[in-house]
């Protein structure tokens, strides 16, 4: 490899692409594995069975005897009498070792403590121990306990966030000897198991033909939408920049197989002169590549490995826990990823060896025909599509991957050809002229290091501008007033003394929205049975009970995928785009729900996005507010409060005591948490890119290099001085220079605008600073890289050159 | 002469040459055997390790490269056995460039009239890889006497042509020297060529044999 800078610079664009994926990859995967385990968190076990009556003990010996850790909750409304005021309260009683997964956090008055409570001992929400004031002791049936501490947080809040009364958490034996769980009482029973996978799966297998209907079967789906949806996201983000380098890490690819082919063509002719058939010279040079993409692939990989730690050590908090190891999956997809880059970016162009004219011995200008670089480029951008689905598993996204992409070449190409053809009458000029010249030199070559360049200088402006505005936008989504409390169960007539109550402290809500509880119980018709269901996730959104939410117009963070919003009067649901597609729902499909014995019906007519992460009031299924009418319902609204304000809390409760309140602030600085930590990681990917982006500038000007030494050995043998050789080569890389950087402040403005618009459904406007920056980088960059590249030719003397 | 392997290498040794005004000399000699070293050193092209060369009455080793260059500049022509023409340029922009280059105001006149004397008026608007070898060289002798230079160094001229193309470049290339009254310096391994020639000199392993 000493002898063919070829291959050394094909080495390390392998090496910045595998690097740069397989960090991401490991990075990802780890994150995976811990959004598992928050899913987990969120049921506070691996696997929960839940039904109205007692849990057999045969079920618990069965966990037990396959190894699992099985824990049992029982849930019940009771009501306390406080200073002779009813208070609905919801029991949530519990074994020792709960929870199995996740965290549970209670206040007690001196510290922070992770244990339930012990017999005798309650723990009460934030609401009831206002309603309780200094009163150490709550009521339980014959019970009476002692209140050891306030609920900061329980890991199974998600699965019924929205509870109307607030929590009770009682120890098991208390609430068995409390006489409040006769057999008329309306408790749910919780089995929690939790272990290896395996073992859940067994015990899953076991269970299932021994469950009645009015038994569920509770598994593990992707946690909470606002934290999945952040840090899928984020992953879309480090996802795309980890692409984005692999994707210049090709094009570098491709200029460098370039520079081999041409400088091992003479040997190639040689050897077909000795004798070697084509395949056999093909073989002879296909080894190299062979060998220079598993050690790029291999070398590359374990930089990627390294790099991941070195995230994981610096955002490695992302959720809050540590994160579990990675497995070995991205090592694979990095590993072939190696391949697909070769095969498409490589390969293509070094097939044209074999054809090599043994006749090259004797005339060194003729050529092997070999596919025009307009096809090559197609194959590898064809090839590249192909990469990105695999790896972001988004056909959507690697189609305009590949779409744009393709645009992008055929916009340089033009481009170039129009401005080549444009500039010719200034090539009578005589300062211009061999810089103009050179770039007709070859055509095909001037269009690959404008491709190179343009697009190196579109993705760094892309990341290094584009990234900043993304990511405000994202941020903006959540600002520092963002909702933190739901006040739910709001009785309509009670709408406006709330809000007068709200304003007179200073405080807006986000409007008022009526809701009311329903279960889906047909589509079209036709019942719904979990069984018609293949996924474990549609499952559940078809046995489970939604909030329905009602309002005019569309939030403003929602997006209209599918359908139209629905005119005045129209009865009509509208529904979020990953509960329609779990359910296969459609704009057409008309749903029929059970609100508390009264049927309501009416047709989907839009699916749209919801952005989770905001924080706004969402409903995954949203109707038209006619559908109300005769409906049984509630209010509810979200506020911004600070730590002062829990008087207002306070008097709220009092005042409508009918109203929960529900406070999501750890849920609301975990997110954020997510926010800031995934730009943290964007920031880091983006090192990469600009890796990869120095890599294509250097291929790009190093692929001409030979006819630039001959030419500048020329012009110095016709008696030009060392400045106006310089003058005249630098003319060449300052237009192809200024041409790159105006493509892609071009390019760069169109696909920040789409990227953010279709990728991470934020809104971006248009930057005059793109333009600006791009030209200036175009013409800087490259012109400084011509230069690096220009000054050792011409130090040498003249006849070194032309020998 | 600094060799690849980091040791010296003596390509020429012992030599005393002068070549007078107006005068055609021939350097004759078998592959290898320095005689395009010669040439470069006698065109400022390259530095000898030691000893002293003078072009048109400077010594060289007291100009640096780009005095070296300037004093080539409008002076001194060459023409190379793989003709050496800008690939990305006409026929008629690779004459101009030296011209463009000592800032001559009608340099595309001369370029046409160059072009036009060598036989090549139909060919001016054509690339180098549009053009057969034989026009090539011509497009490069056409150039060499852009100027019109003081002193022209031919390194094997007919080399890569054929014996009938390379009689006519050949021709060509005396009569613009006729015309011109340029002196000539010309390695070549024909005798044909340096018969042709005032005064020939042969050099056999890097020493002249005169």
């Amino acid at each position: 490899m000493k002898h063919s800078p070829g291959l050394r610079l094909l080495l390390w664009a392998l090496l910045v692409a595998v690097a740069a994926l397989s960090s991401v990859g490991f990075f990802a995967d780890r994150v995976q594995r811990a959004l598992t385990l928050e899913g987990a968190a969120a049921l506070a076990a691996d696997l929960v069975v839940e039904q109205g009556r007692p849990v057999p003990d045969e079920w618990l010996q069965q966990g037990r005897a396959l190894g699992l850790e099985v824990s049992r909750i029982v849930t019940f409304p009771s009501v306390l009498f406080i200073a002779d005021r009813p208070q609905l309260v919801q029991v949530k009683a519990v074994e020792p070792n709960y929870p199995l997964r996740g965290e549970l956090r209670v206040r007690t008055a001196t510290q922070e403590v992770q244990a339930p409570p012990q017999p005798g001992q309650a723990v009460v929400a934030k609401r009831l121990a206002l309603l309780l004031d200094a009163r150490t002791t709550v009521p339980l049936g014959e019970l009476q306990l002692q209140v050891s501490g306030e609920l900061v947080d329980e890991p199974d809040l998600a699965a019924n966030l929205f509870q109307l009364a607030p929590r009770l958490m009682v120890s098991w034996e208390d609430a068995q000897r409390s006489g409040l769980l006769g057999p008329a009482s309306r408790a749910r029973h919780r089995l929690l198991l939790a272990g290896d996978a395996r073992q859940v799966a067994a015990y899953r297998d076991w269970i299932k033909p021994r469950l009645d209907k009015a038994a569920e079967l509770v598994e593990v789906d992707g946690g909470r939408p606002e934290l999945s949806t952040a840090i899928e996201r984020g992953r879309r983000f480090l996802s795309l920049a980890a692409l984005c380098a692999s994707l210049l890490a090709g094009v570098a690819i491709m200029l460098a197989t370039r520079r081999f082919v041409d400088r091992a063509l003479d040997e190639a002719a040689v050897l077909r002169t000795l004798g070697m058939t084509s395949w056999q010279v093909l073989w002879h040079y296909l080894q190299r590549l062979l060998w220079v993409t598993l050690i790029g692939a291999l070398l590359g990989s374990l930089l990627g490995y390294l790099v991941q730690l070195t995230l994981v050590g610096a955002l490695g908090d992302w959720l809050g826990r540590d994160l579990p190891p990675p497995g070995w999956q991205p090592l694979g997809v990095s590993l072939s990823h190696a391949a697909i880059l070769v095969l498409g970016f490589s390969l293509p162009t070094l097939l044209a060896i074999r054809r090599v004219p043994p006749l090259r011995v004797l005339r060194r200008d003729l050529d092997p025909p070999g596919l025009p670089q307009s096809l090559l480029s197609l194959l590898a951008v064809c090839v590249y599509g192909l990469a990105v689905y695999w790896q972001v598993d988004d056909a959507r996204l690697a189609g305009s991957m590949s779409i744009g992409m393709v645009a992008v070449l055929a916009v340089f190409a033009l481009v170039a050809w129009g401005l080549l053809r444009l500039l010719r009458p200034l090539r009578r000029r005589g300062g211009l002229a061999v810089g103009l010249a050179a770039l007709s030199r070859q055509p095909g070559l001037t269009l690959m290091q404008l491709a190179g360049f343009g697009l190196g200088i579109t993705l760094l402006l892309l990341l290094a501008l584009v990234r900043v505005d993304i990511l405000e936008a994202w941020e903006a989504n959540l600002p520092a007033d963002a909702p933190n409390h739901f006040l739910i169960n709001i009785q309509p007539d009670e709408v406006q003394a709330v809000d007068a109550l709200l304003r007179q402290h200073g405080v807006s809500g986000s409007g008022f929205y009526p809701t009311t509880r329903a279960r889906l119980v047909a589509i079209n018709g036709e019942p719904v049975q979990p069984e018609n269901y293949d996924n474990r996730r549609a499952r559940r959104l078809a046995t489970r009970e939604y909030s329905l939410g009602f309002g005019a117009a569309m939030q403003d963070d929602n997006r209209l995928l599918a359908g139209r919003w629905w005119a005045a009067g129209q009865p009509a649901f509208s529904i979020e785009e990953g509960l329609a597609e779990n359910l296969g729902l459609a704009p057409g499909d008309v749903l029929h729900f059970d609100v508390a014995g009264e049927a309501l019906q009416a047709p989907v007519t839009s699916i749209r996005s919801v952005a989770w992460d905001s924080f706004n009031v969402n409903f995954f299924v949203q109707g038209n507010p006619v559908l109300l009418q005769g409906l049984p319902h509630a209010v509810l609204t979200s506020v911004h409060l600070d730590e002062s304000q829990n008087a207002l809390l306070q008097q709220v409760t009092r005042q409508f005591p009918a109203v929960s309140v529900i406070g999501i602030g750890p849920l609301l600085e975990k997110v954020r948490g997510v926010i800031a930590r995934g730009a943290l990681a964007i920031e880091a990917v983006f090192l990469f890119t600009l890796a990869a982006a120095v890599l294509v500038g250097l291929a790009a000007v190093q692929i001409s290099r030979e006819q630039r030494a001959s030419e500048i050995a020329l012009l110095r043998t016709l008696g030009a001085s060392h400045r106006q050789v310089l003058r005249l080569v630098l003319s060449e890389f300052l237009v192809l220079g200024l041409l790159s950087g105006i493509l892609a402040a071009l390019l760069a403005n169109i696909l920040s605008v789409v990227l953010a618009r279709e990728l991470f459904e934020l809104r971006t406007g248009f930057s005059p600073l793109l333009w600006l920056v791009g030209s200036l980088l175009g013409v800087g960059v490259v012109g400084l890289l011509g230069y690096l590249a220009t000054r050792p030719l011409l130090r040498a003397p003249p006849m070194q050159l032309l020998r | 002469m600094d060799a690849p392997g980091g040791g010296s290498l003596a390509i020429l040794r012992g030599i005393d040459l002068q070549v007078n005004a107006g005068e055609a000399l021939a350097i004759l000699g078998a592959s290898g055997s320095g005689k395009s070293t010669l040439l470069g050193l006698l065109a400022g092209l390259d530095q000898p390790s030691s000893g002293e060369v003078s072009l048109l009455e400077r010594p060289l080793q007291e100009l640096d490269e780009d005095q070296r260059a300037r004093l080539r500049l409008g002076r001194v022509g060459f023409v190379f056995q793989s003709f050496q023409l800008m690939p990305g340029m006409t026929a008629l922009e690779n004459v101009r460039l030296p011209l463009q280059l000592t800032g001559q105001a009608d340099a595309q006149v001369q370029a046409e009239r160059l072009l036009r004397d060598v036989g090549l008026r139909d060919r001016m608007s054509h690339l180098p890889q549009q053009l057969s070898g034989g026009e090539q060289q011509r497009v490069a002798i056409a150039r060499a006497f852009a100027g019109p230079p003081r002193v022209l160094f031919a390194d094997e001229p007919t080399g890569n042509l054929d014996s009938n193309t390379g009689e006519q470049v050949e021709q060509l290339l005396f009569d613009l020297r006729d015309q011109f009254g340029t002196t000539l310096a010309l390695v070549t391994h024909e005798q044909r060529l340096a018969d042709r020639c005032d005064r020939v000199v042969r050099l056999d392993a890097g020493q002249l044999d005169a």
